[in-house]
């Protein structure tokens, strides 16, 4: 990384005096905040579920603040602060790109307004409570009486008003109570205290060679929020960094520079720092043991986030924002999946993925020619090793004008196409915002007069910069005028005199790239802060929500070009909160190295937990030529991300995986073919995610709370509910490595079927993990159900049978669910659908009789089968499942038994032909190869209720 | 109903595919491999029994086994299991047996009479080409006989101008023998010694400078290929500054600004170039030109006869040196008129005879010397012709070179072409690959003649289907650039395709003759079978 290119804190003018006001609160005891809530102007809705207030601020008298407080029926406190009567607007609209709705407000709540504060009891036992002080302005939260979060608690808020250039400061009046020092200074500088000496760059700022004209001058906000009884802090996406962020001030910080979010296209970033990458999910989970809370702060503006912990159960964070007004989202938890519902509600769970989607995606910038296309897929096939999609970086394009195919490389994009479909398989073309400006493409020209393209400072000309294309200008998808003609450009049937992309099929699918924006002449690789965007905002108003627009409105056009509708797929490099609506992210041009590798599986947790959970990185590495060990070992790494792809640069040898030598070859085979049989895992974990938004990978902290060892592990993770448990190898020359356990309970190694036993306390275990073998366990007590035939593609598994590993907790229990649907339409929606509990037990507490049973879930679960729809009558046999009632379990592979059964038969059925080998017990202490009962093809259907009884 | 425990199960193996004749019921069967005895119902359901996958030959059950579909009216064929019941109509089965009845039709009727007919045509461009190639053999052992009768006639061509060098280094021996003495002597001379110094130290400079020379040739390509083929990409700052510091040295135009002038503009960038502002030299000094032709021809100088040259002058009569000097002894202004006025009398004076430069033993035994070097220069000459041909013949046909039967000599240096658009790419065979742009550029050699197929042994017919040219021009950024050329049997000696699969690495397809091989009785045998 060039790491000159890109600005550190001191190089920006809003955040050095955001962070100087940090430190001057710190040397100053008597620090305190100037604004202060105007209790005489509070005003309670009449439906009590919020109050405004106007503040002010002590230092400028004059100037007007309003404070919004609302509660959501959740629980959900929205803070809002904005300026009032200014000279200018504040830009305000960051939270409604990233709501899907108007969120809901409580209609249980009653404010008792005090003469020092304002509160409100509420929850179910009236657990939590808001408290909002007058003087200073303080808000808080509260659980059973212990604080959860407070903003302006250190008394950081600063929103500086507009002002004119002309006009120098008003005087002040020293406040009461300040130390000597201070009163020394407020007395000779008043302004000077809070807001610093200089006007430290107010009205313009260099860097890099290009100046930033700031109009509008300064508007940054800053606002400091305490977690004071959490000590863990994850989230705020995208950075390379371990989950548990580490701190930034304090002492001993880790980092220098406070986190930041202004999305970036950064050249080979490095592996470990807090620099803004490509997405910003502006996003906080704190946690404890007892507790877990999140803020959402909304604001679209370049932000920079102080981390630190005064004492390790505490946590102080300070968000210093360039523009925008303030709205802050408390959640109150008080557990990660309450959190992951509330922000769902806020914006949105991540869209359930075509199914084909989660298998294997081919990559690699170029795939030169059609041919070339058509060549790769007849070596997969050759090497019998399982691929669904094939991607087409930007050298298909004519001169890098998207849509617009090279046709001397790609003379029959259709019959490509069709070539690939023939197996089931899909292709995704590269579609970035940047077009280049020439009278010969017609997207270009239709966006020029359509006039919705990004304009220069001036506000009048589409601004100009260069791209891969050249001399390119941007799409403003803030427009909406945008919005219909960007959809009709992906329709594949011709639409009269307009443009529109014949030459594309249903089954090809689209990659956004570059939508940071990368401008390659511009400040910080991106587009100048004074460019103008629709609505007059300037572009630093809404950088970081900017990018997330491209990927939304084009999921929206594949949606739109086909009737009935498919599920659309768009990868995206930038995001915001809500992009999980709308489609997948990778972690943008990683580097072949083993650092790389092990932070790519940090930033997916990381992304995951801030609901960009349909994510991945780049396998291989982008840059670099991985050696065999190592592709390997990121091919494991792959096949256990939410998105599994592998990608390479220009300069790069070929590497797709059979090209690799023996025994190397065999193993990346199998590692694709472990990720095919796992794809129902996959898709029920995502069905789940898209239902609930709890993360398809979870970190320990999400699965075990209470488990405080579990708190900072970042290299393991479990895949779903499943209760599998995979630690990737992210290193050189492993054979075996430590896996912990974080509680008393029996889990088993997927392959070898070793049972390792956990302790109450947390114990690490040692697992094989030779360069063929992946660290991977179920947990106890868990059902897993896959498809253990090799095919080339997923859509042609849909009729294989299902193999179900009933893996055995130590009182003898298992459970598991299997969600199916057709994978690609959006019949779901209407109860299309086939979800399944199944669940092994004894028949009572010291039976010795076990039945492993399969029952309906939808039925039992009507509001959670489908996101967003409540399902008020469903059909066991509806068109779907109906599809599929020929699907078997072929065979059930029961980990864990104490004895050999005497007796295997479907209740009510025939006896069955089963197998044992005995081993140690799911029950008792032993460790070794658990005792494994396989029952050959139970002849049981997967769509249908069954139940199969085993004597012991 | 239960799949026929035969389905899918390769010709070759039916035979095991019955029960064992053991204990009566139930019947069992016992796993190809013998790891495993099943029962003989478990063979074909569906279920995999067997660790090495032979009990389910027809179902896909097992991962790693293979499937064979007879495909009557057709040749049969194996595909992998996992193509088994995944509900498409493998193109390998066109008789529809990989999937369950009633999904795939059978087509193998068809198949077969198109599957006969392009072979039909395949040994028909194969006969066609197999005839030229008999040419090409012909031309072989054509070269052969020119080779062998050059071999014959230089040989004996060595023979007598062996004598004749002999007779002349006789004859300079015994002359020189008598001056040897002496010219070791005046070799002594500090002046000679000197001399030879500064020949040997020029010789030097002039190595040096060529290396010079030629890493700036080299320098300058790379540099032209930087600026022309790097991405507008001005993330990279680094490129970007070479890039222009590159256009201010060589006086080129910014490439971009180049693009935006085709794009439109008609003002004409101001082209400075190195030429223009060439310095001045001072008197005595050589042109760059005068460097590259004229170096050599100083340095060829024979500085013996120099030496015995210059003694000649040092001890003739002074008479020589007044009527040369006179000059010293006239007022200047009258020196003009007198260098005029003395070139005609020396003139004059030698045509009478008057004025001579006499021959002595040296000189004589210079031009002895000469006589003996041309003859042995002669006889190397010779002897080279010899042994170039006898390396010739026994290339023809060396397996690694023109092919066993020196098929390929004839293609020696003949040089395919094919025009992509921007580049054409021509490939002078067993020479050098090369991409030549369209437009107007820097052609880049994709390197040379390196090997056969590395991946087959030579003489096999896979062994020559390929052909690797390398150590091109370096690309920047990556490796030297190389060619693969994939051949194939056809009428012409032609290239096809043309991919850049990674950076710098070309694959080229096309077609020659060379590759036809003739039908054999046994293949003419395997035709008819079908």
């Amino acid at each position: 990384v060039k790491t000159q290119d890109f600005k550190t804190c001191a190089q920006a003018g809003f955040c050095r005096r955001g962070r100087a006001l940090a430190s001057r609160a710190q040397e100053t005891a008597s620090w305190k905040s100037p604004y202060s809530v105007d209790s005489s102007s509070l005003a309670v809705a009449s439906d009590q579920a919020s109050f405004t207030a106007g503040v002010k601020s002590s230092l400028y008298p004059d100037i007007k603040f309003s404070l919004d407080v609302r509660i959501h029926d959740d629980g959900v406190v929205r803070v809002r602060m904005d300026e009032v009567d200014g000279l200018r607007k504040r830009y305000d609209e960051a939270a409604s790109w990233a709501l899907i709705a108007e969120p809901k407000l409580s209609r249980d709540i009653s404010w008792t307004v005090g003469k020092k504060d304002v509160r409100a009891l509420y929850g179910a036992k009236k657990e939590s409570e808001v408290v909002v002080n007058f003087e200073p302005l303080r808000v808080a939260l509260l659980r059973n009486g212990k604080e959860q979060v407070v903003l302006n608690g250190r008394g950081l808020l600063h929103m500086e008003h507009f002002r004119t250039k002309e006009s120098s400061r008003p005087e002040g009046t020293p406040e009461e109570g300040l130390d000597e020092e201070a009163q020394a200074v407020m007395k000779v500088r008043p302004m000077a205290w809070f807001e610093g000496e200089t006007e430290d760059g107010y009205w313009e700022e260099s860097f890099g060679g290009n100046t930033d004209s700031k109009p509008k001058g300064p508007e940054s906000l800053s606002i400091d929020i305490e977690f004071p009884n959490h000590g863990h802090v994850y989230g705020i996406p995208q950075h390379a960094t371990r989950l548990d962020l580490p701190t930034t001030t304090g002492e001993n910080p880790t980092y220098s520079d406070p986190y930041r979010l202004w999305n970036s296209d950064v050249f080979e970033y490095m592996a470990s720092s807090t620099m803004s990458l490509y997405g910003s999910i502006p996003v906080m989970h704190a946690h404890a043991a007892d507790s877990t809370v999140a803020i959402f702060n909304a604001v679209a503006s370049e932000t920079w986030i102080d981390v630190d912990h005064p004492t390790p159960k505490s946590t102080n964070t300070h968000w210093i924002s360039e523009s925008g007004i303030l709205d802050v989202f408390i959640m109150p938890g008080p557990t990660p999946d309450d959190i992951f519902g509330q922000y769902a509600r806020l914006t949105g769970t991540p869209a359930l993925p075509a199914q084909w989607s989660l298998g294997y995606h081919q990559c690699r910038w170029n795939y030169i020619s059609s041919d070339d296309v058509r060549s790769v897929q007849k070596r997969f096939d050759e090497h019998d090793m399982p691929v669904d999609v094939f991607w087409l970086d930007i050298e298909y394009a004519e001169e890098h004008k998207y849509f617009i195919w090279d046709k001397k490389n790609f003379p029959d994009p259709v019959d490509m196409m069709h070539d690939v479909e023939a197996l089931g398989r899909k292709m995704v073309v590269i579609i970035d915002p940047h077009l280049k400006r020439t009278s010969n493409y017609p997207v270009y020209q239709e966006a020029s007069e359509l006039g919705v393209l990004v304009k220069g400072k001036s506000g009048d000309s589409e601004y100009e910069g260069w791209c891969w294309s050249g001399s390119s200008s941007w799409i403003d998808f803030f427009n909406p005028n945008s919005w219909e003609w960007w959809k009709r450009l992906f329709k594949t049937t011709s639409q009269g005199n307009k443009w529109s992309w014949t030459e594309s099929t249903d089954n090809t699918y689209i990659w956004n790239d570059m939508n940071e924006p990368s401008v390659f002449n511009g400040p910080e690789i991106s587009m100048p802060r004074d460019n103008i965007h629709y609505g007059g905002w300037e572009h630093r108003d809404v950088h970081n929500i900017n990018g997330m627009l491209l990927p939304n409105i084009t999921s929206q056009a594949l949606i739109a070009r086909s009737d009935p509708p498919k599920r659309p797929f768009v990868l995206t490099r930038s995001f915001y909160a809500g992009s999980q609506r709308f489609g997948a992210m990778w972690t943008g041009d990683n580097l072949g190295t083993w650092d790389h590798m092990a932070a790519g599986i940090y930033m997916v947790l990381a992304n995951g937990i801030a609901g960009m959970t349909f994510a991945g990185s780049d396998v291989g590495g982008f840059f670099g030529n991985p050696e065999p060990e190592m592709l390997v070992r990121w091919y494991q790494v792959g096949a256990f991300n939410p998105f599994f792809r592998a990608h390479a640069h220009l300069d790069t040898k070929r590497r797709e995986p059979y090209l690799i030598d023996e025994p190397y070859r065999g193993m990346l085979r199998d590692i694709l073919r472990l990720r095919y049989t796992m794809l129902p895992v996959w898709y029920t974990a995502f069905h789940e995610a898209s239902v609930t938004g709890i993360p398809v990978l979870r970190p320990h902290y999400v699965v075990f709370p209470r488990d405080e060892a579990g708190f900072t592990l970042d290299d393991q993770y479990f895949i779903g509910g499943s209760g599998l448990l995979v630690k990737p190898v992210v290193h050189k020359d492993v054979t075996e490595i430590e896996v912990y356990l974080p509680e008393d309970q029996v889990y088993y190694n997927y392959f070898s079927h070793h049972a390792y036993r956990g302790s109450a306390k947390g114990k690490q275990v040692i697992v094989p993990a030779a360069i063929h073998e992946i660290p991977l366990l179920i947990r106890g007590g868990s059902i897993i159900p896959t498809r253990e035939r090799p095919r080339r593609s997923s859509p042609l598994m849909k009729r294989d049978p299902f193999t179900l590993r009933v893996a055995l907790d130590k009182t003898g229990y298992a459970r598991g669910e299997l969600y199916l649907d057709d994978g690609e339409t959006f019949s779901h929606l209407e109860g299309n659908i086939v979800w399944r509990e199944f669940v092994a037990e004894k028949t009572a507490k010291k039976s010795k009789t076990i039945k492993i049973s399969s029952s309906d879930l939808v039925s039992k679960n009507p509001d959670a089968a489908v996101d967003g729809v409540s399902l008020t009558k469903y059909d066991p046999l509806n068109a779907f499942a109906k599809s599929v009632e020929g699907v078997r379990v072929e065979k059930i592979v029961l980990l864990g038994l104490t004895s050999k059964p005497v007796g295997v038969k479907v209740e009510g059925g025939d006896d069955l032909v089963s197998e044992f080998v005995s081993g140690v017990a799911a029950e008792g202490k032993k460790e070794g190869e658990a005792s494994v009962l396989i029952i050959k093809d139970p002849g049981v259907f997967v769509t249908k209720d069954w139940t199969i009884v085993i004597q012991l | 109903a239960g799949l026929d425990k035969t389905h899918g199960v390769h010709p070759n193996l039916l035979s095991q595919y019955v029960p064992l004749k053991t204990s009566s019921s139930p019947q069992t069967w016992k796993c190809l491999d013998g790891s495993k005895e099943i029962l003989w119902s478990s063979v074909n359901d569906d279920y995999c029994d067997c660790p090495d996958g032979s009990d389910e030959p027809g179902t896909g059950a097992c991962p790693n086994s293979t499937f064979y579909c007879r495909n009557e009216g057709h040749l049969g064929s194996i595909i992998p299991a996992s193509r088994v019941n995944d509900g498409l109509c493998e193109a390998e089965c066109c008789d529809g047996s990989d999937e369950l009845p009633g999904v795939c039709p059978n087509i193998c009727k068809e198949v077969g009479e198109a599957y006969r007919k392009a072979q039909e045509e395949v040994r028909k461009v194969r006969k066609k080409g197999s005839k030229i190639r008999s040419s090409y053999i012909a031309f072989a052992q054509k070269e052969k006989k020119r080779l062998e009768g050059l071999i014959e006639s230089t040989t004996e061509e060595i023979a007598q101008r062996q004598k004749e060098v002999e007779r002349l280094r006789d004859i300079v021996e015994r002359s020189e023998s008598l001056s040897a003495a002496a010219l070791e002597h005046k070799k002594a001379s500090p002046l000679y010694e000197t001399l030879i110094e500064h020949a040997n130290a020029l010789k030097s400079l002039q190595r040096e400078h060529k290396k010079h020379l030629e890493r700036k040739k080299a320098l300058g390509q790379i540099l032209d290929a930087l600026r022309t083929g790097y991405n507008p990409n001005y993330q990279d700052m680094a490129v970007l500054e070479a890039v222009r510091g590159w256009e201010s040295l060589a006086g080129l135009p910014h490439i971009n600004d180049v693009r935006k002038e085709e794009e439109g503009s008609d003002e004409g960038a101001v082209v400075k170039t190195e030429s223009d502002d060439e310095e001045e030299l001072d008197e005595g000094m050589w042109t760059a030109e005068d460097l590259e032709k004229d170096l050599d021809n100083l340095l060829k100088t024979d500085y013996v006869s120099l030496l015995l040259e210059h003694e000649k002058h040092v001890n003739s009569p002074m008479t020589d040196s007044i009527l040369f000097d006179l000059a010293a002894y006239l007022p200047d202004a009258l020196v003009p008129q007198y260098e005029t006025f003395r070139e005609t009398v020396i003139s004059w004076l030698r045509t009478l005879g008057i004025v001579h430069r006499g021959v002595d033993d040296s000189g004589e035994n210079t031009k002895l010397r000469q006589s003996l070097t041309e003859a042995e220069q002669a006889l190397r000459r010779a002897e080279n012709d010899k042994k170039k041909a006898e390396d010739d013949l026994s290339d023809l046909f060396d397996p690694e070179g023109y092919g066993a039967q020196g098929e390929w000599k004839k293609l020696e240096g003949t040089c395919l072409e094919k025009d992509v658009g921007d580049y054409t790419y021509e490939v002078c065979l067993f020479d050098e690959a090369r991409q030549k742009p369209n437009k107007g550029g820097q052609t880049f050699s994709l390197g040379k003649f390196h090997s056969w197929n590395p991946d087959a042994q030579p003489g096999n017919p896979e062994y020559y289907t390929k052909q690797l040219y390398r150590g091109g021009t370096k690309c920047w950024n990556g490796p030297n650039r190389s060619v693969m050329l994939i051949l194939s049997c056809g009428t012409e000696n032609a290239i096809h395709t043309v991919a850049e699969p990674e950076k710098c690495e070309y694959h080229l397809t096309g077609t020659t003759p060379a590759l036809c091989l003739p039908f054999d009785s046994s293949s003419e045998e395997k035709r008819d079978e079908l």
